[in-house]
């Protein structure tokens, strides 16, 4: 067999180069057992210079809306912050950003757009910089990245961030103008004027999600967040932010930093919950308790092409691999990622079993422990580190939240986690979802799935 | 025009010498990287649209790289073997006599053969072992290695006017030649940027040798003046494979390649390439071109096909 192998590398150095022009560039064809089959994604090597690579992921804390420690900050000066890091922590140049995209849900479009233009002029951008935002609702974060990896990946250019922003202090929910009375027409649209609780509430109905199972997921979300605090694991991806907190009854401005995230509750315990009452429905179980917090945040990603990240010298953090977002009954609208995490995690060439570690946003607790029920996943590989219940859900900043949290601990636990997924529901009956790498080329991997004949994919078993 | 499906892909083809209707053909399993071999010698009918026969075929535990007809012997042929024998056959006894000989002298695979066509005594084999080897008929054992080359040596060829001078063509990017009254090599030519995987040459002036390599173009020398090619050839997509000066045309020569072709070339002319024929459906590893039948062609490759056909017409056609 050593015989055979050596054959085909002398063979295959025929095929090299790709291009007899490009005299020094490094070879672009590697030998493989099988760069088709159901291995393939330990089989290819970790370096691909065309890989889109994160080299930098931070966050702002998370504060209740309205009541934390930014319900007098405003939106703008709450994304300008974790712009700049990502700029001067790396030292990237700022006018070699090709695009910034920030997901924002809840402010109108056209001011968003403007405040986001705003942010990064104080962060330092110049204005050859563009920026732009998107709306996903609660994966607007997680699409601004994806935007960005497949906007490097087609070529427009090789910097870019993407980026989140949400103030629930500013722009709390709501629905604007009145309703189009063709939607009592059609079921499905009907259901997409749903409160986000009643569909929570229709999770736990219909797939019995019991209210002890929701509240022991919020307490435990708390006792997570709690610790990861106390050891100062959020250190890495929170950015400090300077504002103000003005006293609501004198009316005195004081300036403080805020680097910690002020919802998470440590004390929590499973009966202190199960005295709340059901908010949206009598004798239901979602209670404030067991749902993600209103909340104020921003996060940013940088991303670029592997080959431009070589050249500076940045650390890579991540490789982003795939992404997927996919439709589903706007009634139960928190299943989304049952649905989105598995087809991104087929498109990436690998399967659940592979998967290292997992963010799945707490919108819900009878959400969140459903898909992680359906799915079959381990507890111990999702939200090590709390979730939205604790940490706050800051609707378009969320998913690049769960980017920098995701990544930071990836790179903490060093070998033995190498795939992560991130995945959210989105309201209207949707789910987004995305694979990442961890950035250090492949080693021999202590948990990696043995593959015992590395000549036979799967169906030829 | 005939054609033969061989079991095994094809890995080169020689015309016989002596007989004009007379060829063999090496042949290795799985691509030449792991498996069985097979030296097919074929018989082309007198009539183009009849089939061709086979006369003999002799398996080897190991894929057959190259072939070569002696040029004392008109049933004597040579294989290179990747299992790094040279195994000598006589076509005149029965199967169970043969191979008469073999040669187990390289370290690893043998790449290349080539029969002494002045002296008619001795012959070469270069190996992927960075040596080539001098052999004899006569004698058990090698009379001599050369050991410059830094990486497989794809091509050993003697200079058919020169009876002690021959080329190597090496993976270290060098064509070197040789005498084998001298020591080391006479000249040490750094012909391309990329591995050569062949070199060969040419037949009417014996100062000119071409080099094909991996960075797709064939080149052309004067051993007299080697700072500068007489001429560079592109117009292969992929590296070039073989390189063959043509017995009976000065000018001509005819390569085979990755990219599935065979191309004819007229070197001394602007647009040198004459003509390309695309037969093949996997990597065209071999060809020749007959000494005694003008512009009578052969080829084979990884689709385990051997054509044979005159310049000029399609070797596909019935």
């Amino acid at each position: 067999m050593e015989k055979a192998i050596s054959r085909q590398k002398i063979l295959l150095h025929h095929l090299n180069p790709s291009s007899s022009t490009h005299v020094n560039e490094s070879s672009s064809l590697y030998a493989s057992a099988c760069v088709a089959g159901d291995s393939a994604a330990y089989q290819r090597t970790s370096t691909f210079r065309d890989d889109v690579v994160i080299v930098a992921a931070y966050r702002t804390a998370h504060c209740k809306g309205k009541r934390g420690g930014f319900k007098d900050t405003l939106p703008d000066d709450l994304l300008a912050p974790v712009l700049k890091a990502v700029i001067e922590r790396t030292n990237v140049n700022p006018s070699e950003v090709g695009d910034i995209v920030v997901g924002s849900v809840l402010a109108p479009g056209a001011q968003r757009a403007s405040e986001c233009r705003m942010a990064a002029f104080y962060a330092g951008f110049p204005e050859t910089v563009p920026v732009r935002t998107v709306n996903r609702q609660c994966s607007s974060g997680l699409q601004a990245v994806a935007d960005v990896a497949a906007a490097i990946r087609a070529g427009f250019y090789d910097i870019g961030i993407g980026a989140g922003l949400e103030s629930m202090t500013t722009n709390p929910m709501g629905w604007d103008g009145s309703v189009n009375p063709k939607v009592k027409m059609f079921e499905q649209a009907q259901n997409c004027l749903l409160p986000m609780g009643i569909t929570s509430e229709n999770v736990a109905q219909r797939f019995g999600v019991s209210r002890k199972e929701q509240d022991q997921a919020a307490v435990e979300s708390h006792r997570r967040a709690a610790a990861a605090t106390a050891s100062g694991k959020f250190k890495d991806e929170i950015v400090p932010v300077t504002t103000k907190i003005v006293d609501p009854k004198t009316g005195e401005e004081k300036s403080v930093t805020i680097s910690v995230d002020d919802g998470i509750r440590p004390g929590t315990t499973v009966s202190d919950l199960g005295r709340l009452k059901p908010v949206f429905k009598k004798d239901g179980s979602t209670t404030a308790g067991n749902s993600s917090q209103v909340s104020d945040g921003a996060a940013a990603v940088l991303l670029m092409k592997r080959s431009v990240a070589l050249q500076k010298g940045l650390p890579i953090l991540g490789v982003f691999r795939t992404f997927a977002a996919v439709g589903v009954d706007p009634a139960i609208m928190g299943v989304g990622p049952a649905a989105a995490i598995p087809v991104a995690v087929k498109a990436a060439g690998l399967e659940l079993d592979d998967i290292d570690l997992f963010e799945i946003n707490e919108a819900f607790a009878s959400q969140f422990v459903y898909c992680r029920n359906n799915l079959g996943l381990d507890p111990e590989k999702i939200n090590v580190n709390g979730g939205a219940m604790a940490i706050g859900h800051p609707l378009g900043s969320t998913g690049a939240r769960c980017v920098a949290t995701l990544l930071h601990e990836m790179k903490k636990r060093g070998r033995d986690c190498r795939f992560g997924v991130i995945s959210m529901c989105i309201g209207t009956g949707m789910g987004a979802a995305a694979v990442f790498e961890s950035g250090d080329c492949a080693d021999e991997l202590c948990n990696a799935r043995k593959v015992d004949d590395l000549l036979l994919s799967k169906d030829a078993r | 025009m005939p054609i033969f499906k061989t079991p095994f892909n094809g890995y080169s083809v020689k015309f016989s010498p002596f007989y004009e209707n007379r060829l063999a053909v090496a042949t290795a399993q799985n691509f030449g990287i792991l498996g069985n071999g097979r030296l097919h010698v074929l018989d082309l009918s007198p009539e183009p649209s009849l089939p061709i026969s086979e006369l003999v075929a002799y398996d080897t535990a190991d894929g057959i790289y190259d072939v070569a007809w002696s040029e004392s012997h008109d049933s004597i042929v040579i294989a290179a073997v990747a299992d790094g024998s040279v195994k000598l056959y006589d076509l005149a006894l029965p199967p169970t006599s043969n191979p008469i000989r073999s040669f187990q002298e390289h370290t690893r695979e043998v790449h290349s053969a080539d029969y002494n066509p002045v002296r008619r005594d001795s012959f070469l084999s270069s190996s992927w072992d960075d040596t080539v080897k001098l052999w004899t008929l006569d004698r058990p054992t090698s009379v001599r290695t050369f050991k410059e080359h830094a990486y497989c040596v794809y091509s050993a060829v003697w200079n058919p006017r020169h009876a002690d001078v021959f080329a190597s063509a090496s993976g270290d990017c060098t064509l070197r030649v040789w005498d084998v009254r001298e020591p080391g090599s006479t000249m040490i030519l750094p012909a391309h940027e990329f591995e050569i995987l062949a070199c060969d040459w040419n037949k009417y002036d014996e100062c000119v040798i071409a080099t094909a390599s991996v960075d797709k173009s064939v080149k052309v020398w004067d051993v007299r003046n080697y700072r500068v090619p007489l001429c560079v050839l592109n117009g292969h997509g992929y590296a070039v494979r073989k390189v063959k000066f043509s017995p009976h045309v000065r000018n001509l020569m005819v390569s085979c390649s990755y990219d599935m072709t065979v191309c004819v070339w007229d070197f001394m002319v602007e647009d040198a390439l004459v003509s390309r024929y695309d037969h093949h459906t996997e990597f065209a590893v071999g060809v020749d071109m007959s000494v005694l039948v003008e512009g009578l062609m052969a080829s084979t490759g990884w689709d385990e096909l051997v054509y044979v056909w005159q310049h000029g017409t399609d070797p596909r056609a019935p």
